[in-house]
């Protein structure tokens, strides 16, 4: 009969991996509202319309593949309008806008109080997605790549 | 009247400190047991979190690192309502959360954590220990059966499986220190270990199988086969909420806080290596025995940052092959102990 012992020697190096991380310094996520991190340039964070610019061709909406993006009609042309209960980031609308009228901010705190917060109309949407949340002494972070570890951060 | 007031305080507290109140539920029963457990999540969290290059729970109470984090929990559960389900079998469903519970702490009176401090002697404790470990998890099948859910029910029958080919190397192991040290009492066990000569050194082979298979009974990594959440939602525990789910989750950790003291006692020498003045007050040996049992359980949860999860198939492999092998092995190796009588003490 076969025992099918076990590979001690896999065990032990598993082991040792895993003490080996437990003493490591740096960490591949940030303490939330007292590390906030600079994010690098084009990044896609959350959504803001210029209402000027924007000539209601509703490309976004068309495009958007989660239909997170919806025209509202105002006084003089329709607006888009955005749900980020729906959005997934995926930046289509930015895209695909033939004037520039969309553009990405680097704010992607998604966490609100109530499901109508999450619905921004064409006027919230003008106004860009409120502030991070910052504790008292918050510090910028930013991300280094590290030869030997991959992520660092400073 | 305030003679009257002062003597009651002094009965209650009197009765509080007999052995056969206190083991149950102060030391080692339910009270430490619950500090224990919520400790333990703590650090098993914050050491996986730690592994993986996060932070883990932080916020509650922030200067502890977090460590309430679980009282939290706790509370948030108390509160939750507790749904039962239209179709499941309402009394076995009801009643097993509290069963579960109750027999993976109800082996604590058999343990005694110094010479003279237990709830009740017998020349079977070890046994007695055992064989009160070995209920618990006929209910884990019931509540798997009794909630008319596909999950709980492939769960309860993969800790029906594992049952099988963990308990036997317990068991074996088990006795294989009781040939050793020709005793069943856990007392005469630790007295025994008086020289130095730990369990675990005497007979390896036993306390490996043993902690191996404790590792298996209380669900720890890679043996986290009954409540696979990435596979079965939460095995026989998918339909309970709020605190029916809590003590559910809170069996396994009382498991194996209850195991690890026995563990302990039998291969890790005890409430040694106190000696003579101090063993005439309980309080050092029940430090010593805890400070022991934490480590075994400190051990159990670095697992989940080391393993990856076995196969049901992989699981059962090790515990009928190089397991009960090893347990085999242990019994054996005890009978040619005794036979030739190292160190002409045995």
């Amino acid at each position: 009969m076969r025992l099918g012992l076990p590979d001690i020697k896999a065990h032990v190096r598993a082991s040792e991996t895993a003490l080996k991380y437990l003493t490591a310094k740096p960490r591949i996520t940030v303490p939330y509202p007292e590390a906030l991190l600079e994010l690098p340039q084009g990044y896609r964070g959350m959504v803001k319309l210029n209402v000027e610019t924007c000539i209601s061709c509703t490309q976004c909406a068309r495009i958007c593949p989660s239909n997170a993006i919806k025209m509202h009609k105002r006084e003089r042309k329709r607006l888009p309008g955005i749900n980020y209960q729906r959005c997934i980031f995926c930046g289509f609308c930015v895209d695909i806008c033939p004037v520039i009228a969309l553009e990405f901010t680097d704010v992607h705190d998604l966490a609100f109080h109530t499901l109508p917060e999450h619905l921004f109309e064409p006027e919230g949407f003008a106004k860009g997605p409120p502030p991070p949340h910052v504790a008292r002494g918050t510090r910028k972070v930013r991300t280094e790549i590290d030869e030997v570890r991959g992520f660092k951060y400073e | 009247m305030m003679d009257s007031i002062e003597g009651f305080v002094n009965v209650i507290l009197g009765l509080l400190f007999t052995p056969q109140i206190f083991v149950p539920l102060v030391y080692p029963g339910l009270l430490t047991a619950a500090v224990m457990a919520i400790v333990i999540i703590w650090l098993e969290r914050k050491v996986a979190a730690k592994v993986q290059l996060r932070y883990g729970p932080l916020y509650v109470t922030k200067r502890m690192g977090g460590v309430t984090q679980l009282v939290a929990d706790l509370i948030k559960f108390f509160f939750a309502e507790v749904i039962v389900p239209r179709d499941v079998d309402k009394l076995p469903f009801k009643l097993g959360p509290a069963l579960l519970l109750t027999f993976s702490l109800l082996p604590v009176v058999a343990l005694p954590v110094s010479g003279q401090f237990e709830a009740f002697r017998s020349d079977a404790t070890l046994f007695l220990a055992v064989a009160l470990l070995s209920v618990g998890p006929i209910y884990v099948i019931i509540v798997g059966w009794a909630s008319n859910n596909k999950f709980a029910l492939i769960g309860g029958l993969r800790e029906g499986y594992l049952l099988v080919c963990y308990e036997l190397p317990v068991f074996i192991s088990a006795l294989a220190m009781a040939v050793l040290y020709g005793s069943l009492d856990l007392v005469e066990l630790v007295r025994m270990q008086g020289p130095g000569l730990w369990g675990a050194l005497l007979n390896p082979f036993a306390a490996v199988s043993f902690l191996v298979a404790t590792f298996m009974s209380t669900s720890r990594f890679p043996f986290e086969i009954a409540e696979a959440e990435s596979e079965i939602v939460m095995g026989p525990y998918t339909e309970y909420s709020g605190i029916c789910y809590g003590l559910c989750m809170a069996y396994s950790y009382i498991k194996l806080y209850v195991k690890s003291i026995l563990f302990a006692l039998v291969f890790l020498g005890g409430w040694l290596p106190t000696v003579w003045p101090f063993t005439l007050d309980p309080t050092l040996p029940g430090l010593i025995v805890a400070f022991k049992a934490a480590a075994v359980m400190l051990v159990g949860v670095f697992l989940r940052a080391v393993y990856p999860r076995y196969r049901i198939d992989q699981a059962l492999q090790i515990g009928w092959r190089p397991l009960f092998a090893l347990s085999t092995a242990s019994l054996v190796w005890s009978l040619f102990m005794v036979g030739v009588k190292v160190g002409g003490w045995v």
